[in-house]
């Protein structure tokens, strides 16, 4: 362009003077040449793009054919060991399936082999002849070991007593009370005796012998039992007593004795005693308000072991120890065992030991109420800051749920809202909405069975909080929560005050 | 101060009677209704007041709320007044029902042309109680007083200005700061004329405020559904608000459901039946 330009400049000055023709005309071959020149060159030049173009394309094509081929190879590869893969992993899952079902059979045969052993050693147990129990009882393939090494003169003692019971059961063993003073003479011996109430007795036999100084220790009696305190429970209509037998010699039975305990703390002789108790423990009827001191004899055919030491019971009002083994690992117990603390600190999970009857959710804790369908008092001390639950729950109450939140337990529950004290009465996840203005610090609890009621007291103010109504179809047991850490004291044998159960 | 007889009828046991009299304070005839349950037939029997709400006679609450069986089973009188003079020819005395006739608001007036009449304070914490004591078997030293809405805020404003007077004290849906609500500002405007400070002598909250005397227990029902409570006519969470800062033990129920009407108060009447019994039979 810029050479053409020049050309037509050319042109316009041709116009403007000829003169200058001839000099000119030299001049624009010359141009026209170097033009000539120019256009091949670029000529050439775009014949060597042209190519460059060809090959880059070529090029292209082919790479783009290698690219597919390579990533049609890699998929195929791909496919191929996921296949296999699969296939392995199927044919493991079967297999332990399999065995994991041999296990399942195995195991519904072990307990219905289990069930039918029980079956027959209950059937065994339950025929008249004690003695085949015994010869049979060797044959259980329990874990256990169940043999006996009982003496053969001892056997043949059992054969008589055995044979002896026709139709009516042979009665208890009567206990012999201890001598009252001014009950003998120097030719007389007044014996009083006491009697198990369900027995039917015809006549006693009395048998007496002179007692030889240094008789040697009759080595057949059984040792006395040890009373479990902490898993004595009360009430002001009953008491449950629960003892270790804390012995090696054969036990048949026990006798609880107890007698009232005088205002002035001395004890006022046996005044009864429950004989041929089978079992470790024995819920006793006692009288409102009063003191008794209870012991248990441990006793086989030899007699009856001394006395177990005594436990004072008081029935003013409902007493009862928490059950330590429910309590969630946050939640730590004082030694008296009434106070509750749920700590600052986290708890590593490695110490947070949980069995199937620890709460593992609501820091929580059951107590353990006496199964009396009666009256219930008991009182909770709270601090204002402290988060709580409480109230009762039955004992099969899901471990992993909070109180309240489910129809197994009922609560009043403490929330620190940041404007307020905010109460709640749950059951089942639902609460009636309702105000406290002054926030109770002692709160009494009472449960009455027969009316179907659990109330809720401040009792520093005397006043009713709320009333669940609910007819408890098991017994129920206390229960005692903490949402924050803090502090929960639980005081017993409080005698209910009036307006609890009006 | 003769006592006529209008209606007798056997009720769980004992009896509900209506009777009529010249009240000195009212100038007026007055009705009340007085329950004596079967034990008033051999003993002293403790006594609650029951004071209606706007609009109602002496019959609402003996028709309606359905008091007497419990009552009967605690052994209590229950007596109900009316809620206003009748009868006295005031002019504007029934313009209107939340004012003159049915709407005394338990308060002694002092403008006219009401202060001759209007002095349903004194006939309720005076003169009924003395004529309740002469006239059947009570116990004076046990008394107690409950109401709903207007007659709510009427029994709390006779327990909080009368120390140790009742024995107990609880309430249906009372107006609770009557000095903040238009039902409130219109009586008390009324009835004891624009100086706000004498208003506050009859005013639950300014009353509970600064209340020092014996120990109370306050039980106050309250429908969640309640037309006026949402209206901002009862303003419990005033009187709440200050009870939490006095330390006056009060248990505020807020009942789902429920509105204003005696449905309400025949629902949770077993309730405030056995408050008052705890504290009068104790």
């Amino acid at each position: 362009m810029l050479k053409n330009s020049v050309f037509l400049v050319c042109i316009k000055k041709r116009k403007a003077t000829i003169v200058t023709h001839c000099c000119f005309q030299s001049e624009i071959v010359m141009t026209r040449n170097h033009l000539q020149g120019k256009v091949a060159e670029m000529e050439n030049f775009a014949g060597h793009l042209e190519e460059i173009f060809l090959t880059v394309e070529e090029n292209f094509g082919r790479r783009e054919q290698h690219l597919e081929q390579h990533y049609n190879d890699v998929l195929q590869t791909l496919s191929q060991r996921y296949d296999e893969r699969a296939a392995g992993l199927e044919e493991e899952k079967k297999s332990k399936l399999e065995a994991l079902y041999r296990q399942l059979l195995a195991c519904g045969q072990a307990l219905d082999a289990s069930k039918e052993l029980i079956e027959t050693a209950q059937e065994i147990y339950r025929s008249r002849d004690k003695r085949l129990f015994l010869k049979v009882c060797p044959d259980l393939k329990l874990s256990t070991h169940l043999e006996l090494n009982t003496p053969l003169a001892d056997l043949s003692d059992v054969k008589t007593m055995m044979d002896s019971i026709n139709v009516v059961p042979a009665p208890s063993a009567p206990v012999i009370n201890p001598q009252m003073p001014n009950s003998a003479t120097q030719t007389s011996l007044r014996v009083c005796w006491s009697l198990f109430s369900d027995d039917t007795v015809e006549y006693y036999e009395l048998y007496y012998r002179p007692v030889l100084e240094d008789m040697p220790a009759d080595s057949t009696l059984p040792s006395p039992p040890v009373i479990k305190q902490r898993e004595c429970t009360s009430c002001p209509e009953a008491a449950l007593i629960r003892w270790e037998s804390g012995n090696t010699n054969p036990v048949d039975s026990y006798n609880v004795e107890l007698s009232e305990m005088g205002t002035d703390g001395t004890e006022s002789g046996v005044t009864e005693s429950i004989v041929a108790v089978p079992t470790c423990q024995c819920l006793i009827q006692l009288q409102t308000g009063q003191r008794y001191l209870i012991s248990v004899r441990a006793v086989n055919i030899g007699g009856p072991s001394d006395r177990s030491d005594v436990i004072i019971v008081s029935t003013t009002g409902t007493f009862f120890h928490l059950l330590e083994e429910t309590a969630h690992p946050c939640l730590s117990i004082s030694e008296d065992g009434f106070t509750m603390f749920y700590g600052d600190e986290e708890l590593s999970i490695s110490a947070m030991a949980f069995d199937d009857n620890t709460f593992t959710r609501c820091v929580a804790v059951l107590g353990d109420l006496i199964p009396v369908r009666g009256r219930h008092y008991w009182e909770v001390e709270v601090d204002d800051g402290t988060e709580f639950r409480i109230g009762v729950a039955y004992m099969d109450t899901e471990r992993s749920s909070y109180l309240g939140a489910n129809n197994t337990s009922w609560c009043m529950r403490h929330i620190l809202t940041p404007t307020r004290h905010k109460y709640e009465f749950l059951h089942n996840g639902w609460s009636p909405d309702l105000r406290i203005t002054v926030n109770p610090v002692r709160i009494g609890v009472a449960l009455d069975y027969e009316r179907g009621t659990l109330s809720f007291f401040n009792v520093d103010l005397e006043q009713h909080l709320h009333t669940f109504h609910c007819h408890f179809q098991s017994y129920v047991h206390p229960c005692f929560g903490l949402d924050n850490p803090g502090a929960l004291t639980v005081h017993n044998s409080i005698e209910a005050p009036e307006y609890t159960f009006t | 101060m003769a006592l006529t007889q209008v209606s007798s009828n056997k009720c769980a046991g004992g009896f509900q009677k209506v009777f009529e009299h010249d009240s000195t304070e009212l100038k007026c005839k007055m009705k009340f209704a007085v329950y004596l349950p079967p034990k008033a037939e051999t003993g002293k029997c403790p006594v609650m007041y029951w004071l209606s709400g706007l609009t109602c006679t002496e019959q609402n609450f003996i028709t309606k709320a359905g008091s007497q069986l419990a009552a009967a089973e605690h052994g209590i009188i229950i007596v109900a007044p009316d809620t206003s003079p009748r009868g006295c020819d005031i002019e504007g005395e029934n313009e209107s029902w939340d004012f003159g006739t049915g709407a005394g608001f338990y308060v002694d007036a002092t403008e006219d042309p009401w202060k001759t009449n209007y002095r349903m304070y004194s006939y309720v914490t005076e003169e009924l109680p003395k004529l309740i004591n002469a006239n059947f078997p009570t116990d004076p030293d046990r008394t107690s007083i409950s109401g709903h809405s207007m007659g709510g805020h009427g029994a709390l404003i006779c327990a909080l200005k009368n120390p140790g007077k009742y024995k107990a004290v609880s309430a249906f849906a009372p107006i609770c700061n009557p000095v903040q609500c238009p039902w409130g500002q219109k009586a008390f405007s009324g009835y004891l004329g624009s100086d706000r400070s004498t208003w506050e002598a009859y005013d639950a909250t300014v009353l509970a405020a600064s209340y020092s005397g014996p120990q109370l227990d306050i039980l106050i029902d309250q429908g969640r559904d309640d037309q006026f409570l949402s209206a901002s006519q009862l303003l419990p969470d005033n009187l709440i608000a200050v009870c939490s800062e006095k330390k006056i033990p009060v248990v505020f129920r807020l009942q789902p459901g429920y509105d204003h009407s005696y449905f309400f108060i025949y629902s949770f009447m077993n309730d405030h039946i056995k408050h008052h019994a705890k504290f009068l039979n104790a």
